[in-house]
């Protein structure tokens, strides 16, 4: 028993080694420069840069679109997750895949593509031309909460299915049972156990909508509505360069952040349950039939359509099209792009291979460690364990320019003996960090529902630790880290911020690519490399599909 | 520009806190680059996996791609040098200067903006070159005449329109105030298109604080803020915008060769002509390969592919190919000085004005 103390310690104490150096100390070598501005040290520096900028009406902009993209990534997912945990229709399982794909799509490509659609003398109006009216209500404030929604529910939808499925079918037949009403059942037993997992969601949903970029520098833009990470960029990318007021900014929002993530966490230790017990369970899934099952498959339908089928359709069109000033016509369509995107030997060619070796190392490493720190956080409230649940969410509530930034900082500084800056691993340890809180998460949600008699279960049938690890604990934690896997080789795939700063000149991956060819006026080709590497992450994707059909999960 | 020192010093104080001993490092430059050399280089050698007899560059470039990408391999060829290249705007490569400032990589930078090379020189980031090759011919008013910085060619700004949505261009800046144009025009963003600001400093700087009525028109008039100039550009390709305002020509013209429904006109009243110029950074590990590569970008043979990427060529020998020539162009008497001064408050009071 000593031992198995020693070494839990010997495991916090290297993790909480590992995320100190990886993520602490960048961020607070960056805050460092934010309260250091003027050769003396001065605490309200940060402070004073955000009531010198009348930005007070920016971050409530940015909390109240990150509510409200709360809000409708809720609506979006909470019936998806139900239909597809619940019902036949969860046999379906390339929906999944199909779902994936908003993610995959890095965000300026989803805004460009819905933006191509809806405006003036855009795709809808060549083809009906009295759709003028929905262009300009599109173009407002819901507008954008609708496509930031449709970008972020796979989020909140892939916890909430996990946690549904969990739950399984005893529970809500013994309401059933005992005489519950379906509406009873839901706000008494669902709803009660999935808050843990939702609270999750909602936080990372609302995180990423107020970290995010893509859509705010493409979408807000144009209606006008500015947020903190357009203020942030502002000060980083464009002249004059003032990383001290950036980060001025960045700790705001990362306070912010730190606030809705003590509100979770107490929410989450209120409401979680063991429910993965030594019992066997079994999902009960209904079968759907009539008028039911058809408004089901309609919405799920309707979902595809809007988060896939629309921006999809403008990406595709663009990246097909021989003159883009000569509109939607048989002829005005061409190949040539895609041939010179994959020209063997070609510059694009050679980022798309990049960003493939990249984001296939990143995700690795990533479920790796993250695996490792979620199973040293584990259940326990102890305060190291604490440190290391905010270290590894960190990267998360921080916009992924600033965490990028400080690494450089870390790693370029002379002092520092190893030198990584402008390497390949450079990038790699970059990936890692900024999406190590997906593995963790996702790990996470599974791990604190493992009930612990499962392992002593084990213990008690003579099981050693790594029988009981092999055997007990990784089937049960195993659907968290391909989530966790997939979620993290799916973002770096598509990484842009981050590669911007940090790829060694002349290397490239698809990413900055795609938004090389948008600044050089190539938008076909641009287009293209999107529906390419979103292609090849697909295929990728459903390959690893195949391989897992076999889910192990509920079979014991 | 004193804010870039203050960054500078206050960056040598954290190092400071952390090891003394860099403090010396920073303080005195060629010690420091001397110490910082040796980790570099390995740390190179490691990513690149080769090294070539002729050794290599890195170069920071702003601008079109295929141009530079022409410039590398033509240099590359002349010098067997292997050239690394990192390519982005203005505000991007500064930002990668800014960020790898207590270990610098890059040798040559080429920016779109004379300001912000302007600023560079007053910051003392560059090494003069006063014996390039052909330095005499370039344009005096955009090029150091100590050899800091190279404007090694330049755009002009106009009114960029949708020829199938314009049939008569408007013929001077004001005219896009007008209700004609209501809800029509895009103008890219000053803080993130260089071109841009120079437009608008350089207009200030001849019509002083009366100059800005033309902007609050455009504000009321519904004109958008829109991104960079390429971001601008695009809406009124596809139609979704009539002209830009301040556009740069040279994307107008390639994207018109291309077959696109675009054109551009110089109103009468004057314009602003937008150098790029090109600096060796006083951190270059490759001081030699520097100086041969601005010999380069100011020969003959690079100053044609100048303009066949429809740029104005900065050597004023060399004729423009299938645009309007520098001659033809009808432009202010801007202030430079006047400009680099008074470029963070304009860019952030055109924002206000377009917020």
């Amino acid at each position: 028993m000593d031992s198995q103390r020693l070494i839990r310690k010997m495991g916090v104490i290297l993790a909480l080694f590992l995320l100190i150096i990886s993520i602490g100390v960048p961020l607070l070598l960056i805050f460092w420069q934010s309260v250091y501005p003027d050769q003396h040290f001065d605490w309200l520096a940060p402070l004073r840069t955000i009531a010198g900028h009348e930005l007070s009406g920016v971050l409530l902009q940015s909390i109240w679109l990150g509510v409200c993209v709360v809000a409708g990534s809720t609506i979006l997912a909470l019936p998806l997750a139900w239909m597809m945990a619940k019902t036949r229709l969860g046999q379906h399982r390339w929906v999944d895949v199909i779902l994936m794909i908003p993610f995959m799509t890095p965000p300026y490509i989803g805004s460009m593509g819905w933006i191509l659609f809806m405006q003036k003398g855009g795709y809808l109006q060549q083809w009906l031309p009295g759709a003028a009216k929905w262009s300009d209500s599109f173009f407002s404030f819901g507008g954008m909460v609708l496509i930031m929604s449709l970008h972020l529910f796979p989020f909140l939808y892939l916890l909430l299915r996990d946690a549904l499925i969990r739950i399984g079918g005893n529970l809500e037949e013994a309401g059933a049972v005992h005489g519950a009403s379906a509406g009873y059942r839901f706000r008494k037993i669902i709803l009660p156990l999935l808050l843990s997992s939702y609270g999750m969601g909602a936080m990372l949903v609302f995180v990423k909508t107020i970290a995010e970029f893509g859509t705010p520098a493409t979408f807000g833009r144009r209606i006008g509505y500015y947020v903190m990470t357009s203020e942030i960029h502002k000060y980083i990318s464009s002249w004059p360069i003032d990383f001290g007021k950036a980060t001025s900014l960045a700790s705001v929002l990362l306070s912010v952040c730190l606030v809705m993530w003590y509100m979770q966490s107490t929410i989450s230790r209120k409401f979680t349950y063991r429910l993965v017990g030594g019992k066997g369970q079994r999902s009960k899934r209904y079968s759907l039939r009539g008028s039911k099952g058809a408004l089901c498959a309609l919405y799920i339908g309707l979902l595809l359509i809007l988060s896939v089928g629309i921006p999809y359709f403008s990406v595709i069109v663009a990246s097909l099209m021989k003159l883009r000033g000569a509109g939607l016509s048989l002829d005005n369509l061409t190949l040539d792009h895609y041939k010179e995107l994959l020209s063997w030997g070609s510059v694009s060619q050679k980022a798309l291979g990049n960003s493939l070796g990249l984001s296939l190392a990143a995700s690795t490493v990533a479920v790796l460690l993250g695996t490792g720190f979620a199973l040293v956080i584990g259940k326990s409230q102890g305060r190291m364990q604490r440190v290391i649940d905010l270290l590894s969410l960190l990267p998360n509530t921080v916009p992924g320019i600033v965490i990028v930034v400080g690494l450089i900082l870390l790693w370029n500084a002379p002092w520092m003996p190893v030198t990584l800056y402008n390497t390949y691993g450079m990038v790699v340890l970059t990936y890692v960090v900024l999406f190590l809180p997906y593995t963790v998460q996702y790990v996470k949600a599974s791990f604190t529902q493992i009930d612990g008699t499962l392992f002593q279960a084990g213990q008690v049938f003579g099981g050693g630790p790594l029988l009981i690890l092999r055997r007990i604990l990784l089937p049960l934690i195993m659907p968290g880290m391909l989530a966790g896997w997939i979620m993290t080789f799916t973002i770096a795939s598509r990484e842009l911020v981050g590669s911007l700063l940090i790829l060694p000149p002349s290397m490239q991956t698809s990413a900055t690519y795609i938004f090389a060819q948008f600044e050089q006026g190539q938008v076909s080709l641009g287009m293209a490399m999107a529906v390419v590497s979103v292609g090849m992450t697909v295929l990728l994707l459903l390959l690893v599909e195949a391989m897992n059909s076999k889910r192990k999960w509920n079979a014991s | 520009m004193s804010q870039w020192k203050l960054r500078k010093k206050s960056a040598v104080l954290l190092l400071a806190s952390v090891m003394s001993l860099s403090l010396f490092g920073c303080g005195n430059a060629p010690s420091g680059d001397s110490a910082a050399k040796p980790a570099q280089d390995t740390g190179k050698a490691s990513a690149s996996g080769s090294t070539q007899a002729g050794g290599k560059l890195v170069l920071y470039s702003a601008g079109p791609q295929k141009l530079a990408d022409n410039i590398v391999s033509g240099f590359e060829a002349k010098t067997g040098v292997k050239v690394e290249m990192f390519q982005g705007t203005t505000g991007k490569i500064l930002a990668r200067m800014e960020a790898e400032k207590s270990n610098p990589v890059a040798d040559v930078v080429i920016l779109a903006s004379l300001p912000s090379a302007q600023a560079l020189k007053a910051d003392g980031l560059t090494l003069p070159y006063p014996e390039a090759a052909n330095a005499d011919k370039l344009n005096k008013d955009w090029s150091d005449a100590e050899g800091n910085y190279f404007s090694t060619s330049a755009s002009a700004l106009g009114i960029v329109y949708n020829t199938n949505l314009v049939s008569a261009p408007p013929q001077s800046w004001a005219d896009l105030g007008l209700p004609e144009w209501k809800d029509a025009v895009n103008i890219p963003d000053p803080t993130l298109s260089g071109s841009a600001l120079d437009f608008i400093t350089g207009y200030l700087s001849v019509k002083g604080e009366t100059g800005w009525k033309l902007f609050e028109d455009y504000k009321a008039n519904g004109t958008a803020m829109a991104g960079a100039n390429q971001e601008a550009l695009d809406p009124v390709i596809t139609g979704a915008k009539s002209l830009v305002a301040a556009g740069v020509d040279y994307m107008a013209y390639s994207a018109k060769a291309k077959g696109e429904p675009l054109d551009i006109v110089y109103p009468e009243e004057g314009t602003v002509v937008s150098p790029r110029p090109a600096a060796i950074l006083k951190s270059s590990p490759n001081v030699d390969n520097a100086k041969a590569f601005i010999d380069y970008l100011l020969s003959d043979e690079a100053q044609k592919l100048v303009a066949d990427a429809y740029l104005i060529p900065g050597r004023e020998d060399v004729e423009a190919e299938g645009r309007t020539n520098l001659k033809d162009i009808p432009v202010f008497k801007v202030d430079w000085a006047w400009m680099n001064e008074h470029g963070d408050e304009t860019a952030a009071r055109f924002s206000e004005v377009f917020k």
